[in-house]
């Protein structure tokens, strides 16, 4: 038998129970580290994606920089006594009236420079670095699906059910949502219009016990499951209401819906809605009119319709409820090109917005040069992951511990939903656990764990009791550790990592993605 | 994974089938190799015979260039091709050109599909556009030229076409090659060359060491591709896209390959030294039971059992190696083989987005056959349904491919959720009840008519379901579901359908007649496209 042969035997062998830790009780990725509460009920986050690379800098306006702006973008730049005031400091396009009255209303914060180390400047790839929030690890998984994944680890078989009648995420449109991507299956649910008929046919179709059957199975199952969802989202629209007028744009019809949807009791927590067209490499402005054009047409389209939501929101007196944010990958360059356009850039401004947030300017305008280096783009000052960890604690209550296994950097938590903050504090690792961070994983993870002053050996088997790495086999000095390792050589599967020191040996599994 | 226990005697045997061959073998070997054959194919199929059937889908048939339609291309007219134009010095209008060739290309890969003949080619191009997974540049002469490089080698020999994709320009783009030099090497070529493309990662059993190659082979790979950069895009002087080999960019150091390769020393041979490495890997069997196990997933079965590696896998990968890697034998034995046409492997996979969107077409005999401009964009149309279901051919989604042909435990299940199911059913319902892809005035859907009259008896209701039956579900359908679809194709009067069907073909030009008839068809494959049994294959 060849050793292929031999090690696929051993694995089907011992599918699912490792021969040499069978006996050992190990923390299984859907158990809960600390018992906490998991989500706060009835609260929903919007995410709105700005698909393109938004130009935050004649978005978000540095003010206090505008000298030198007229040096890097003149043939773009909004005229200094256009731009709309938010403090002395930082200002808006002119078209985002609405978004300014939010701002002044307490409804609207901004964070400066958003974006992660080492900015990749192609859509696709970077688009994938947002939805993931991995940098390091590929992008099989979205970081809202990983949140999702934490307590439904099953999903999709047995869903929907009475627990879970709705769907986790609305995905308006077509698409679902790669930021809700589970490891089976995609949390998000694509609904174009909420008050479409979901009477698919259903099939009286049975599983034959053969592979046909198994795949007639998940396929009858898939058309109750679009029925079941499509009913609720239905029932919710038809039972909900919306109070404010929107501007009749693509994106103020589907926050429309959403309101309608939220008012009418769905019980989805997220909800993402897109909108293209923010590449702007060329003619983003008019040459007789710096202020129109392509680029604030996009900006009103999105002010505008997030202005009349939020009135809505308050009119139905459901604000307390909802929080939403924007993003982009990526911002664009400082200096504008010959086109009147600008090129792929770096970091960029992101709006949160709702009653909940934390209103205010978060993070220090960019510092502009006066003279254009090429290709330059708006440093980074906060890590997008870290917004997104926070978000995850303060408006999901969800335990810090868990939120650090959704990502594959030290998350640091920033205050960003004020007086609604549910947020928990973190509690300290027992002496018999630990913390794999992300997990899953593709090419590389970190185990956290405590220990004394003593010896710690950590290694990692696959499920045939092999050990595939050993990542540590040394002397460490008391205190909680962060050992970072490769993952890349793995196959994908599960794989157990056990750590073994005097204070108390842990194991605890890893799954490994492609 | 169904258990094993209740697949009942599988035959693992890859000698020559010699068991009964009817409509549902030849529609089985049909539907795994073809984006939807018609009835009258899959007849032909059977009185042909397994062999000849065989034979005939292992060819790959010239095909015609794409062809400008476009407004915005403005360098050739109107219904020439573009495959070796210029592009407009102004990157603007260089821009906007290239959207028209991305269409027009987008929209002829589709045609291509629509129009199929009785030739695995589609499916062996889509294969490799898996395989590779490299995603259109910004050039579509390029895009063009590479899936040509598929095309070309889609029957043919493994090991050359893993020659010529290494210095193919869209290859070089997708992983780095074009910026790999003795300066400032990249890995990541060299890395899926031996990951994904040829070898294959088996487990790690020691540092950096993964069963068929090591981090050792992945830095020499690097260093023996070094040298080549590409030249032409988006030119405005240059009719091609290329590959240039220069040699002060090129590592001139000898390398030398792990045990694994028999610590195989490798000479500086400039220009021709990346094919002295393809010859070194290939020398190991493995990549031959590597490509065996692919082939086997994407027209077998995803349910890699280690009885199936023990025998299938195994015949497959010592028939391509006696024959120096060449594809078509393999395919010629798995294809006549006694495992292929068990009963327990049919149905076993879940169609694709353009599995199912071109089965809804092309058995149904319906082609996009307007004028030029409008069949592009009918073709675009289904080009971007499919996109929308995840899968867009000219983008797959990561250098390992679609999830749904390599991710474990899910494979094909991945192709559908609850969103894309519905969106498969929408579309199903708009190009059968309703009015079908309105492009130019033109609307583009099934050719219930045409589909019905070219059925075994179109008179008598019961075989046109028999039919349909045969032609979209891999084992059928029960009593019950025909019923059901006799029902509807006849308005519950099963009696009256022959004379009705007899009125219309009196005068087929007399829609008082034909449009009951074509309305009855349509509402029988809106239902059938709408059931589990057509979403299996």
């Amino acid at each position: 038998m060849k050793r292929r042969d031999f090690v696929k035997n051993m694995a089907i062998a011992s599918a699912g129970t490792p021969i040499l830790l069978n006996n050992i009780k190990m923390q299984s990725i859907g158990k809960k580290l600390f018992d906490v509460p998991k989500s706060a009920e009835d609260r929903v986050l919007v995410i709105i994606r700005l698909n393109g690379g938004n130009d935050g800098l004649n978005t978000v306006i540095p003010r206090d920089q505008y000298s030198n702006l007229s040096i890097q973008r003149n043939n773009i730049l909004i005229p200094e006594a256009s731009v709309l005031p938010l403090t002395t400091e930082v200002g808006l396009h002119p078209v985002m009236t609405g978004m300014q009255s939010m701002y002044n209303a307490g409804k609207l914060s901004v964070i400066q420079n958003v974006g992660y180390p080492e900015q990749n400047r192609s859509h696709f790839r970077s688009m994938d670095i947002w939805t993931s929030g991995l940098i390091d690890n590929d992008p099989t998984t979205g970081w809202l699906g990983r949140y999702f994944q934490d307590y439904n680890p099953n999903y999709p078989t047995g869903y929907p059910n009475t627990t879970y009648p709705d769907p986790f995420a609305i995905s308006m449109g077509y698409e679902v949502s790669t930021t809700c991507q589970g490891i089976m299956a995609n949390f998000s649910h694509a609904v174009s219009n909420p008050f479409d008929n979901y009477n698919l046919l259903t099939s009286g179709s049975v599983n034959d016990g053969t592979y046909y059957g198994d795949q007639i199975e998940y396929l009858a199952n898939l058309i109750d499951q679009a029925n079941g969802y499509g009913a609720e989202i239905n029932t919710a629209a038809n039972a909900g209401n919306t109070l404010a007028t929107y501007p009749s744009t693509t994106l103020g019809q589907q926050l429309q819906y959403v309101a309608q949807m939220i008012s009418g009791g769905l019980k989805t927590k997220v909800y993402i809605l897109n909108v293209g067209g923010f590449d702007t490499h060329d003619a983003q402005v008019l040459s007789t009119d710096t202020t129109a054009g392509t680029h604030a047409n996009l900006l009103q389209t999105i002010s505008d319709a997030v202005a009349a939501f939020q009135t809505d929101l308050q009119l139905l007196g459901i604000e307390n409820r909802v929080a939403g944010m924007t993003f982009s990958e990526f911002g664009r360059q400082i200096a504008s090109n010959g086109s009147r356009g600008t090129d792929h850039g770096d970091a960029a401004p992101l709006f949160l917005f709702g009653t909940c947030i934390e209103s205010g300017i978060m993070g220090a305008n960019p510092t502009i040069g006066n003279s254009v280096i090429d290709q330059d783009g708006v440093p980074m000052e906060f890590d997008f992951r870290d917004i997104y960890a926070s978000i995850l604690k303060d408006w999901f209550a969800v335990d810090t511990t868990t939120i650090q296994s959704f990502f594959e950097h030290t998350v640091t938590f920033y205050n960003v939903l004020g007086a609604c903050s549910l947020g928990v504090e973190e509690k300290s690792l027992a002496k018999d656990e630990a913390l794999l961070y992300p997990n899953p994983c593709s090419n590389s993870s970190t185990i956290r764990f405590k220990s004394g002053d003593e010896w710690v050996r950590i290694d990692i088997f696959d499920l045939s009791g092999r050990s595939v790495a050993t990542i540590c086999d040394s002397n460490l000095t008391p205190g909680s550790h962060d050992i970072f390792f490769e993952t890349r050589d793995f196959q994908q599967g599960e794989y157990v990592v056990q750590i073994l020191k005097k204070s108390g040996n842990v194991q605890t599994k890893l799954i490994k993605v492609r | 994974m169904p258990d094993q226990g209740n697949q009942g005697a599988i035959s693992y045997s890859m000698t020559p089938y010699t068991g009964s061959w009817t409509k549902a073998e030849a529609a089985h070997l049909l539907r795994r190799t073809m984006f939807g054959a018609t009835n009258q194919q899959i007849l032909d199929a059977v009185s042909n015979g397994m062999d000849t059937t065989v034979t005939a889908l292992l060819q790959v048939p010239i095909i015609g260039d794409p062809l400008a339609y476009d407004a915005n291309e403005t360098i050739v007219s109107f219904g020439t091709t573009w495959v070796n134009a210029l592009y407009p010095a102004n990157t603007t209008d260089a821009q906007t050109v290239e959207n028209a060739r991305m269409m027009s290309l987008g929209g002829w890969i589709m045609e291509r599909l629509n129009q199929e003949s009785l030739s695995i080619a589609e499916k062996m191009c889509l294969f490799w556009q898996n395989h590779f997974a490299a995603t259109a540049v910004s050039d579509s002469r390029a895009t063009y030229d590479y899936h040509m490089l598929l095309r070309q080698h889609a029957l043919g020999n493994f090991k050359q076409l893993v020659k010529d994709v290494t210095i193919n320009p869209t290859m070089l783009l997708f992983l780095n090659g074009a910026t790999n030099n003795v300066f400032s090497p990249n890995e990541n070529y060299a890395r899926e060359f031996l990951e994904l493309f040829t070898i294959g990662k088996g487990p790690q059993v020691g540092p950096g060491d993964y069963t068929n190659y090591t981090e050792q082979d992945v830095a020499a790979a690097a260093k023996i591709f070094t040298g080549y950069y590409v030249d032409g895009l988006r030119s405005s002087t240059a009719t091609d896209v290329t590959a240039i080999y220069n040699g002060i960019l090129h590592d001139t150091s000898t390398k030398t390959m792990s045990a694994h390769f028999g610590n195989a020393v490798i000479p500086d041979n400039g220009a021709n030294e990346y094919q002295d490495l393809v010859d070194v890997v290939f020398q190991q069997d493995e990549c031959a039971y590597f490509i065996c196990r692919k082939l086997y997933k994407y027209f077998v079965n995803y349910d890699l059992t280690a009885t199936v590696e023990a025998n299938v896998i195994t015949e497959m990968a010592n028939t391509m190696i006696a024959s120096n890697y060449e594809i078509l034998p393999v395919l010629d034995m798995l294809f006549k083989s006694e495992h292929f046409y068990d009963i327990a492997i049919r149905g076993a996979i879940i169609r694709s987005p353009l599995d199912a969107y071109f089965a809804i077409f092309n058995s149904t005999e319906s082609i996009a056959n307007y004028t030029l401009d409008t069949n592009m964009e009918m073709m675009l149309n289904v080009y971007w349904l499919s996109e929308a279901c995840g899968q867009a051919y000219a983008t797959p989604p990561a250098v390992a491919g679609w999830p749904a042909y390599y991710q474990e435990p899910s494979y094909y299940k991945m192709w559908v959720n609850a969103s894309t199911l519905k969106l498969r059913f929408d579309a199903a319902t708009f190009v059968t009840i309703l009015t079908g892809i309105p492009v130019n005035g033109e609307y583009f859907k099934v050719n219930a008519l045409g589909f019905l009259d070219n059925l075994s008896d179109p008179y008598d209701p019961y075989l046109v379901i028999d039919d349909i039956a045969d032609v979209f579900c891999p084992k059928g359908l029960s009593t019950t579901q025909k019923a059901i679809l006799v029902s509807i194709l006849t308005g519950g009067i099963p009696t009256s359908w022959g004379s009705q069907y007899g009125d219309y073909q009196i005068d087929p030009s007399n829609t008082t007649y034909s449009n009951p008839i074509r309305t009855r068809v349509e509402q029988v494959l809106y239902r059938v496209f709408q059931m589990p049994e057509f979403h299996v294959m």
